[in-house]
């Protein structure tokens, strides 16, 4: 049976009013990926994650849920209170991440600070200051909500007031470029993703010579932001070899994340052609965005390597 | 027309291998063939630039550009009505063809979209669709599941099961589709001669000359607008374009751009059918139609051409490669849309046309912007979609 879309919304909703965050997750999630790096907190250029590499694995366990209650079967009234039931009991849900994807988002936004760092990019890191951008509540239209956290989130990052925002991911790039300016007054920093600060900055990265990895471009880097080119100049200089598969850089193909909460199954479906095509250009995948490693790491259930970019770059994988 | 509802419709055909392999490999196809055409025609990129920008003066100028078109199209000789509403379109298609009749179908969207072919039967019409795929879609009592490709999530086997079971046609086991189009010729080519009317959507109308533009590679549209002696035109207000060359354009755009290039037919009809070769003197209805209608429906439209998101949605050639395109469609094909039409720019389209409530369909859209680069007429068709859902959420989520 559908999803009670509506409750999905609302709860989304409420959750971002109540907590900031779009699953009901501790505040210390946002940013204990960065204990112990000492990264400085005063500076013109400000790390903002946006902290969806950090929520991911919460999110993979509320679409583990919400992709039972779609898959249950019956009909009415009955299923669809149980449904709403369900969808209260959603704290549970995402209390037990994946220790290991908890582990491997730390692991990514720990390279990637790496990598600028070894580019001589000093990035500043305040105490308060990223936080989820409310992306998700501007994608699904809910833009009430959306303009009152990003005028909360806006006021965070003034205090700090950077001449240049660098993000992590394609789904905070856009939201901070496109949609901020429009929601918030005063709003119009200079965002970069890091893959471009990389690139413009003639970055070598030590990954070694492996490969060949078939390359997802993200929907919004390639078609949002016109960015194609750098991570392949990124990936060819640390020697890794990157296959296009049928449909990439411009034209590329939706992983299905942006539905994984309006209907899981359909999401699914999307990205097992998804993945399928990929594993014909090569039998490891390297993508660039929290929400593609997700999904398709969902659809692939371990059995074809999704490697995050940062990850692929630093030798790591 | 709820999300829930599609969403359930969605769900059925994620479970359905056929559906979804059918779907599948015609946008491969389809996916292929438009960036092979373009390359070696890169004129029609142009052109399609060009009837963009005519679109969008269009659109700005509507109410004029109707008032031109039914002009030029009176002095032509067509009897034309301007239709504000559904029911007021389905009254003047009843009143130009009656009741009783027999009457064929060429494939037309706005025919869909107002329910047409129904509302004639319910009159005690019989009435036949004559594209092949229109036909199956009717015999199978759907809807067309793609804006050029009505029949595209059907295998053969399906195909084949239809047209015996609904029309008692003989078929051999294990058809091809060459069997299926044979038998079903051989069935249309009495519902032609008997036809006391034929229905026609259009691609496109000058308004200068009052003439309808239509392309087609079945040949079929040529038998409905040339056989019957009455000929019924049903079209959008926004296929009106200011001249004839435009309206030529923008109807071969649309065959480019949906992967059918050069259009096997393309038609132009400006009036009735006469004779002048006696005496000189002008005798409607030669071989063609003496009588033709022309019938410009509204339907949401001129309200949509005053709204900030809607009106680009108003540009759409209905090529349907923004269908092709879409990652969602692909698994979902015009289950996903509205009542008529379906992905991308149904969304957009059943806003204007059907329930400008229709942002709950809008949030099946992943925001990926595939569409927005494959339109030729450069319709943010994404962000329609997002400001669809921002009105929808307004409305029942916050």
């Amino acid at each position: 049976v559908p999803l009670d879309v509506r409750e999905v919304l609302r709860l989304l909703a409420e959750e971002t009013r109540r907590r900031g965050l779009p699953v009901p997750v501790p505040e210390r999630v946002v940013y204990e990926w960065a204990d112990g790096l000492g990264l400085p907190e005063e500076g013109p250029v400000l790390l903002f994650t946006g902290a969806l590499y950090q929520i991911m694995p919460y999110v993979d366990r509320l679409v583990a849920h919400l992709e039972r209650l779609e898959s249950a079967r019956g009909s009415g009234i009955a299923v669809r209170l149980a449904r709403r039931l369900g969808l209260t009991g959603l704290a549970g849900a995402v209390a037990k991440p994946d220790p290991a994807a908890v582990e491997y988002s730390r692991r990514v936004l720990r390279s990637i600070v790496g990598h600028l760092s070894r580019a001589g990019v000093r990035v500043s890191y305040p105490p308060g200051v990223d936080w989820y951008s409310g992306v998700l509540l501007y994608d699904l239209g809910l833009d009430e909500v959306f303009a009152e956290h990003a005028a909360r989130v806006a006021e965070r990052i003034a205090r700090v007031d950077p001449q240049l925002i660098v993000t992590v991911d394609p789904h905070t790039t856009m939201v901070l470029r496109e949609a901020y300016p429009r929601y918030v007054p005063g709003f119009n920093y200079e965002v970069k993703p890091y893959l471009q600060v990389l690139a413009e900055a003639g970055y070598r990265p030590p990954g070694g010579p492996r490969g060949p990895w078939a390359i997802h471009d993200p929907c919004l880097y390639a078609r949002g932001l016109g960015l194609v080119d750098e991570p392949r100049r990124l990936l060819e200089a640390a020697g890794v070899e990157a296959r296009e598969p049928r449909r990439s850089r411009r034209m590329t193909y939706c992983c299905g994340g942006p539905l994984e909460g309006v209907s899981p199954r359909l999401s699914r479906a999307i990205a097992e052609r998804r993945l399928e095509e990929l594993r014909e250009a090569a039998p490891r995948i390297v993508v660039m965005c929290p929400v593609c490693l997700a999904n398709l790491r969902r659809a692939s259930q371990g059995r074809v390597p999704v490697e995050d970019i940062s990850v692929v770059l630093g030798g790591e994988a | 027309l709820s999300v829930e509802e599609a969403l359930e419709a969605i769900l059925e055909a994620l479970r359905d291998p056929g559906f979804q392999e059918a779907v599948w490999r015609a946008s491969l196809h389809a996916e292929e063939r438009v960036p092979r055409i373009l390359e070696a025609h890169p004129w029609l990129a142009e052109a399609a630039r060009e009837v963009a920008e005519a679109k969008r003066l269009a659109v700005e100028n509507l109410d004029s550009l109707i008032e031109e078109a039914v002009g030029a199209a009176e002095a032509a000789g067509w009897r034309v009505y301007v239709a504000e509403t559904r029911d007021d379109a389905v009254d003047a298609v009843l009143r130009a063809v009656g009741r009783g009749g027999l009457i064929v179908f060429s494939k037309s969207m706005v025919a869909e979209e107002l329910g047409l072919r129904e509302a004639l039967e319910e009159a005690g019409n019989e009435v036949w669709e004559t594209d092949l795929g229109q036909l199956l879609v009717q015999l199978e009592r759907g809807k067309p599941m793609h804006t050029t490709a009505p029949a595209i999530h059907l295998t053969v086997e399906r195909a084949a099961r239809l047209v015996r079971e609904k029309l008692g046609l003989p078929l051999p086991p294990n058809p091809e589709p060459e069997d299926i189009v044979a038998a079903v010729r051989g069935f249309l080519r009495e519902k032609f001669t008997r036809a006391s009317a034929g229905v026609s959507g259009a691609n496109a109308i000058a308004a200068d000359t009052g003439s309808v533009v239509l392309v087609e590679n079945e040949g079929n549209i040529r038998l409905v607008t040339g056989l019957p002696p009455v000929h019924v035109a049903v079209a959008g207000v926004e296929k009106i374009l200011p001249t004839l060359t435009l309206a030529l354009k923008a109807a071969i755009v649309q065959a480019a751009y949906a992967g059918l290039y050069p259009p096997t037919y393309v038609n132009v009809i400006s009036g009735p059918s006469s004779t002048a070769d006696i005496e000189h003197r002008r005798v409607k209805g030669a071989h063609g139609p003496r009588e033709v209608h022309l019938v410009l429906v509204d339907n949401g439209r001129r309200r949509a051409a005053h709204d900030p998101a809607l009106r680009e949605q108003l540009r759409c050639v209905r090529c349907g490669r923004c269908q092709w395109e879409c990652p969602v469609w692909r698994h979902t094909a015009n289950l996903w849309g509205g009542p008529a039409y379906g992905g991308p720019m149904g969304v957009g389209w059943t806003a204007i046309t059907h329930e400008p409530d229709a942002g709950g369909l809008a949030l099946l859209c992943m925001g990926c912007r595939r569409c927005d680069e494959a339109c030729p007429m450069e319709i943010p068709l994404s962000g329609i979609i997002r400001e669809l859902k921002r009105r929808w959420a307004a409305r029942h989520v916050l």
